[in-house]
């Protein structure tokens, strides 16, 4: 009756996660399909329409928003590109295509802002937690929690005194390791969540001290540039650049990623 | 020219004549002149008349000078002041007074006409003497006479296309000396001169306005436009001398003929070119500038070659146009061929028609690796500025074989010296990623659902079920009596396995003790009796006391009994097989109740 137990117990987690797992979005993926084909055959613009019409369905993945990226790069919208591809990877974070892209976009803007560096460890601990999406993130949560569970059980009936030592102790870090995942989990979305930021879209956006017009101009950053947004105030926002300057935009010049 | 302006009278030279003349009495604005009071006696008592009007930047300057012929001295004595005239306007220099052989004399006033800018050039020969034909014809009966006019064959024409310049000298008097003044900038052009000005000049009569002049080119230049626009093509300035016919003074003059000589600056009008821009649509990716009517030939000088020899590709452009401006080609080489710039030479005849012949363009090639390799077509593009279009050119690919060379062998160098860089030929984004391409609704995060939870939750459920699962298990194994009990049925279920044998082997005797220590031994663990102890009165009080079944207690005595006497004496009232069924019944009917 205990195998009773875990049979049913499984059959929930199989009834519950396989639909999520599954695509019930045929359309969308049809769509997709279509997108990346007509963008193997360099129709750009067409491509991102069929692309914006699965944002329509109601779907989203870093993968599409890095093809959406790519095929607004191609179109000469950098704003448009660096835009999707920071979405993407919010979505993936550690993807390695998507970091790329975002630098090769980058190099390409107007505006060259120099970042204050970072101390190393603070850099260490945003590569580590940016190293996997949550996804992955929640999967290795439960693989180590069941393993760990399954060499806890085997301690329990184990009758050699090594086997069982050998048991206890993996049993222990792994489940470590999955409490460690979800902190990190948690830890990315509390990134992510923190840090609003905006792409400037305007050809040239003047940086003001205040969120007036006829306030001072500080500086002018251009299309592709990217600002952290720390405030908001009537239809101004007031951003930070990576390289630390602090001033007031437009809603209208940027848009948030 | 130069105008003496006064003869105070034509009396003998030893008449004393008090004169005074200028260089010229016509004169431009900020040019500088001469004005002479000359005796040809002593002078005292100078006194100069006002200069209204002038400047004087120079005087006076006093000469004397004594001449000595057949005997009779001659004194001559001047005084001259060099000036300028400050604005325009007619004024008149009033007489300058000396003594002279102690009379007072005076000379005539001088009218001089200022006029603005530069006035006519002059003769600097008809300074030197009176002696000199003096000119008298008008500035604008020279131009008509002798002028230069550019002239170009097409005056509307697209960015590079060729247009020919012609400076044209038409002339009605005879030239005696040229020289040019100022030779056109041309700038915004890229000129070839087809005939210059040192060359010998062919004449010819040609009608201009219902007048015969001679005629020839002075100047010839093909010329293409660098941008689009008005173009403005500058003036070719010239000064030449012409001798023309005087005004005879005198007898002689009437019957040789009186000549003088005359300068005349001439120059061109300026000259309005429009340039065209060349068309943005249709501009192909290989077009760059080369404007006109082209042909175009690749080949190379073997198509099997060793590695590491040199092999030569030859393009030939042929054509007329800005040949001489056509850049490098776009040559789409194999990136394993080492290629150097190319030699180029150039065979091109400049005529009034154009520019037009050949370039060649000369590539050493020198294939590294052995292969097939193939040499792209060469494209080039040029536009037609007689249609108006763009034409793209193709070459045909070219095959190279390229075999193991031998030069390999002796490089001398180190092992990795053949390992070689990987070439960077572009940078670009990545590729679309078109698989894992799982589509979310956003808010559908795995992390954090309904569903993780219950997975991640699966585990300690788990273990703590087996937890409680494990402590009950050593619960029950720790209590002996009720272990024995729970495998009293186990162990007799063994003896009447073995009794089922002894049936099946006929083993009479051996069939009834297996069934009895069966029982018996059943009856101990389940019980809880020692064996030794085991009779009919505890089996049947412990049973009792278990409240088992009355019937179940005396049919187990009742097989005791049987089983005790059948191992003495043959039993027959019963068959061994109802014995080892009763007995089977039993252990179930006990194992159900208690």
């Amino acid at each position: 009756m205990k195998f009773n137990r875990i049979k049913r117990l499984l059959l929930l987690a199989v009834c519950l996660v396989l639909p999520m797992l599954s695509f019930g979005a045929g359309k969308a993926n049809e769509l997709f399909a279509k997108g990346n084909a007509l963008y193997a055959k360099g129709q750009y613009e067409q491509a991102l329409n069929a692309y914006r019409q699965v944002i329509n369905e109601g779907y989203q993945s870093a993968a599409l928003y890095f093809n959406m990226g790519n095929a607004s790069f191609k179109n000469d919208d950098l704003a448009s590109a660096i835009l999707y591809y920071e979405k993407a990877h919010k979505l993936a974070p550690g993807d390695d295509d998507i970091n790329f892209n975002i630098r090769f976009a980058n190099s390409k803007t107007t505006d060259k802002i120099d970042e204050v560096p970072e101390f190393f460890l603070a850099r260490w601990w945003k590569a580590f937690i940016l190293a996997f999406s949550t996804g992955t993130l929640a999967m290795l949560s439960i693989i180590f929690v069941l393993i760990g569970s399954a060499m806890l059980v085997l301690y329990f009936f184990a009758n050699s005194i090594s086997i069982k030592k050998a048991s206890f102790y993996i049993s222990v870090s792994l489940l470590c390791l999955g409490v460690f995942a979800i902190f990190v989990a948690v830890m990315q979305i509390d990134y992510f969540n923190n840090r609003r930021q905006a792409i400037v879209f305007s050809g040239s956006a003047t940086i003001k001290s205040a969120p007036a017009d006829r306030s001072a101009s500080l500086f002018v950053i251009h299309d592709g540039a990217k600002v952290n947004i720390l405030d908001e105030s009537n239809g101004w926002m007031k951003i930070r650049l990576a390289n630390g300057n602090v001033g007031w935009i437009k809603d209208a010049d940027v848009k948030e990623i | 020219m130069t105008f003496l302006l006064l003869w105070a009278s034509t009396l003998f030279a030893q008449t004393a004549k008090f004169t005074a003349s200028v260089s010229k009495n016509e004169v431009g604005t900020e040019e500088q002149f001469q004005i002479d009071f000359s005796v040809n006696g002593n002078m005292e008592g100078f006194n100069p008349p006002n200069f209204n009007g002038f400047e004087v930047l120079s005087g006076p300057n006093e000469s004397t000078s004594m001449t000595s012929i057949n005997g009779s001295t001659t004194v001559s004595t001047s005084v001259s002041y060099i000036l300028m005239p400050v604005k325009e306007g007619e004024f008149t220099i009033g007489p300058a007074t000396a003594t002279i052989n102690g009379r007072r004399s005076g000379t005539n006033p001088i009218k001089i006409k200022v006029v603005k800018g530069r006035p006519v050039p002059q003769n600097s020969q008809a300074q030197t003497g009176p002696d000199n034909a003096l000119s008298q014809a008008s500035a604008a009966e020279l131009s008509k006479s002798i002028f230069i006019k550019a002239v170009v064959d097409k005056s509307n024409v697209y960015q590079g296309e060729q247009l020919t310049l012609n400076y044209r000298l038409y002339t009605r008097v005879d030239i005696e000396q040229s020289q040019v003044d100022n030779l056109p900038d041309l700038n915004g052009f890229w000129n070839e001169d087809i005939k210059n000005l040192q060359q010998t000049t062919h004449w010819r009569v040609e009608n201009y306005n219902g007048v015969n002049y001679h005629v020839a080119d002075i100047k010839q230049s093909i010329l293409f436009p660098e941008h689009a626009g008005n173009l403005t093509i500058d003036p070719l300035g010239m000064t030449f001398v012409v001798r023309v016919q005087a005004q005879a003074r005198d007898i002689m003059d009437q019957f040789f003929g009186a000549y003088k000589d005359e300068k005349v600056k001439v120059k061109s009008s300026p000259l309005v070119v429009h340039v065209k821009p060349l068309p943005e649509g249709g501009k192909p990716d290989s077009f760059t500038g080369a404007v006109g009517s082209f042909k175009i030939d690749a080949s190379v000088d073997k198509t099997e070659v060793k590695a590491n020899d040199a092999l030569n590709y030859k393009v030939k452009v042929a054509g007329s146009g800005n040949i001489k401006l056509l850049k490098t080609l776009n040559t789409a080489f194999p990136t394993d061929f080492e290629k150097y710039d190319p030699k180029i030479t150039d065979s091109v005849t400049d005529a009034e028609s154009g520019v037009s012949g050949s370039r060649y363009y000369n590539y050493l090639l020198i294939p590294r690796h052995q292969g097939e390799y193939t040499i792209d077509g060469l494209k080039f593009s040029y536009f037609n500025p007689a249609t108006a279009r763009y034409v793209t050119l193709t070459t045909k690919p070219l095959h190279i074989k390229v075999d193991k060379g031998t030069a390999e062998s002796n490089v001398t160098a180190f092992s990795d010296a053949e390992k070689q860089d990987i070439k960077t030929l572009g940078k670009d984004i990545r590729y679309i990623k078109t698989e894992d391409t799982a589509l979310n609704k956003p808010g559908d995060e795995f992390f954090g659902s309904f569903a993780y939870y219950a997975l991640l939750f699966v585990g300690p459920v788990f273990c703590y079920g087996a937890f409680t699962y494990r402590n009950r298990l050593r619960k029950i194994n720790s209590d002996i009596v009720q272990v024995k009990s729970r495998r009293a049925g186990k162990i007799a279920a063994k003896h009447m396995a073995n009794a089922q044998k002894q049936l099946l082997a006929n083993n009479q005797k051996a069939f009834y003790e297996d069934v009895f220590k069966g029982l018996y031994g059943y009856l101990s663990d389940k019980l809880n009796i020692q064996y030794a102890n085991l009779n009919r009165e505890t089996i049947a009080s412990a049973l009792k006391a278990r409240h088992a079944n009355e019937q179940v207690i005396n049919q187990l005595l009742g097989t005791l009994d049987l089983c005790e006497m059948a191992r003495y004496a043959p039993v027959t009232h019963i068959s061994q097989q109802e014995v080892f069924e009763k007995a089977k019944g039993i252990i179930q009917d006990i194992e159900n109740e208690i």
